[in-house]
């Protein structure tokens, strides 16, 4: 299989980047994408190139360190898959596939398709976790919960970080991600002695970090991995307007 | 000031909007009986509402509706266009979202145009006594239903009009169902709802305000 590979080039943060186009040939469609890119840095090096630099971890859809824009889609063609999950039979021999790093200012590019994503570290450090004291861990069923409440928890902590959802939402928006932090721990009982606090300075480090506002387009449960629903935005729109009203 | 302030305002003052159109619409309905019965009964709704205190107090209300809904959302809009300073060579965000949730401004900018155009055709004549002077009918109303009339025997004004609701349309389409996220309403199927209401909605709007002139200009 041979796919010409338009990819943007920047060698560092102050540089100026720009698309250089690859043709490479010899890759399988069990390929993954990121083999593909491991691929095309390989001939790269035998040709004495600067390597393509490109973030990954796990390569198993779960660290979330691998988003890049491909074709136009964060994370490629499907829905709800993390760029080390996409293979090459996704594409057709001879295409052309363009692939970007992230873009919003909130996530400055570091080099070629990597950027900086530490803006949503910083919002996690405004309370992303719970204050509790360490040392052995409580008895479980000290704490009930029902399974409705710990259900919905779980599939708010689904999220991986990746950011995609940033870099496919048109004001580059956190929402997505910032609400999914926060109510999964805001709906539990652990998270709520610090619920209103929590609300108030994960988004206001949204906002600091210069992610922009909502409009529910949609696309960022489209492109997330961990298929959060876009009802956590609204929802941390409710508990915001409640923590606001009661502090 | 916070984003959430900022869209509070924007679905808050939409959503009155959104209320506020129903009203219209209705009222407006009589506009599709024939003349005879139309005229007087258009007439007297109108008159009624220009007498009353309550509407008029509304009516300030609207006003200023309008204007925090497009200074707001002109913000918004603003500020969300800095957030990316290099865009995507390639964007296929058709795949993702619908093409009103991606053209919110573009659209209300259209929509703006249509009631700037709309108030100088009745309230600035009507209510501020600007331009050409109104009748009265035979039972001594103001005769809007004359103004509405003359206007829609206007081709240009009927396809202005009428080729406008297209965008209300999609603007309420998007719109009602983010007002109610916005301002934290996240029932899962409640929003799935939501969603099916704000199609019947937009539509209703769109081709209810859209067919009025059409049909009146063939009266
Ligand atoms: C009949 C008149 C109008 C109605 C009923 C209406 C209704 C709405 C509603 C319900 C929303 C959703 C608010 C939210 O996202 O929370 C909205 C959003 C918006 N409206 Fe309007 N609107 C009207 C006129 C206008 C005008 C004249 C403009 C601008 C010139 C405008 C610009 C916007 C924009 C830009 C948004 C999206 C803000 C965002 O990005 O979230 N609208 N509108
Ligand atoms: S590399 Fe870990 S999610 Fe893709």
């Amino acid at each position: 299989m041979k796919v010409t590979c338009k990819i943007w080039r920047q060698e560092s943060a102050d540089s100026k980047g720009n698309f250089k186009s690859y043709e490479t040939d010899g890759l399988t469609e069990d390929m993954s994408f990121l083999e593909a890119l491991d691929h095309l840095n390989e001939i790269l090096v035998l040709k004495n190139e600067r390597v393509v630099a490109f973030e990954y971890d796990c390569r198993e859809g779960i660290c979330g360190q691998c988003g890049v824009f491909i074709n136009g889609r964060a994370h490629g063609p499907h829905d709800h898959v993390t760029t080390c999950q996409l293979h090459m039979r996704s594409f057709k021999d001879g295409d052309t596939i363009v692939i970007e790093p992230w873009r919003a200012n909130a996530f400055p590019i570091l080099k070629d398709l990597m950027v900086d994503r530490s803006a949503f570290d910083r919002i996690i450090e405004q309370g992303g976790f719970i204050t509790a004291k360490t040392g052995t861990a409580p008895e479980a069923n000290a704490i009930l919960i029902s399974k409705e409440v710990s259900d919905k928890s779980m599939d708010a902590a689904a999220c991986i970080g990746c950011g995609a959802c940033v870099a496919t939402c048109k004001n580059a928006s956190a929402a997505l991600f910032t609400s999914a932090k926060i109510n999964h721990l805001n709906s539990l009982p652990q998270g709520r002695p610090e619920a209103h606090k929590r609300v108030l300075e994960m988004t206001q480090q949204m906002q600091l970090e210069g992610f922009g506002s909502c409009t529910y387009t949609g696309a960022c449960e489209v492109e997330c991995p961990a298929e959060i629903s876009i009802s956590n935005i609204a929802e941390m729109n409710a508990r915001y307007l409640k923590a606001k009203l009661l502090s | 000031m916070s984003m959430f302030f900022r869209k509070s305002v924007v679905a808050t003052t939409g959503l009155f909007l959104c209320i506020f159109l129903i009203v219209h619409l209705s009222a407006n309905s009589l506009l599709l009986l024939p003349e005879s019965i139309a005229r007087s009964l258009y007439n007297s709704y109108s008159t009624t509402l220009r007498e009353s205190t309550l509407i008029n107090v509304v009516g300030y209300i609207l006003y200023l509706s309008i204007i925090l809904h497009v200074v707001y959302a002109a913000i918004i809009t603003y500020k969300n266009r800095k957030t990316r300073s290099v865009s995507y060579a390639v964007n296929h965000k058709s795949e993702n979202s619908s093409w009103a949730s991606q053209n919110m401004g573009f659209l209300g900018v259209l929509v703006l145009v249509f009631i700037v155009v709309h108030m100088a055709n009745f309230w600035a004549r009507i209510k501020l006594g600007i331009g050409e002077s109104v009748g009265l009918d035979t039972d001594g109303y103001v005769d809007v239903y004359q103004v509405t009339y003359d206007l829609f025997h206007n081709v240009y004004y009927v396809l202005f009009y009428s080729i406008l609701m297209i965008p209300l349309g999609f603007h309420l389409f998007h719109g009602l169902k983010s007002a109610f996220k916005s301002l934290g309403f996240y029932h899962k199927k409640g929003l799935r709802i939501l969603a099916k209401i704000s199609l019947v909605y937009a539509a209703v709007m769109a081709i209810g305000f859209g067919i009025i002139p059409l049909i009146v200009y063939f009266k």
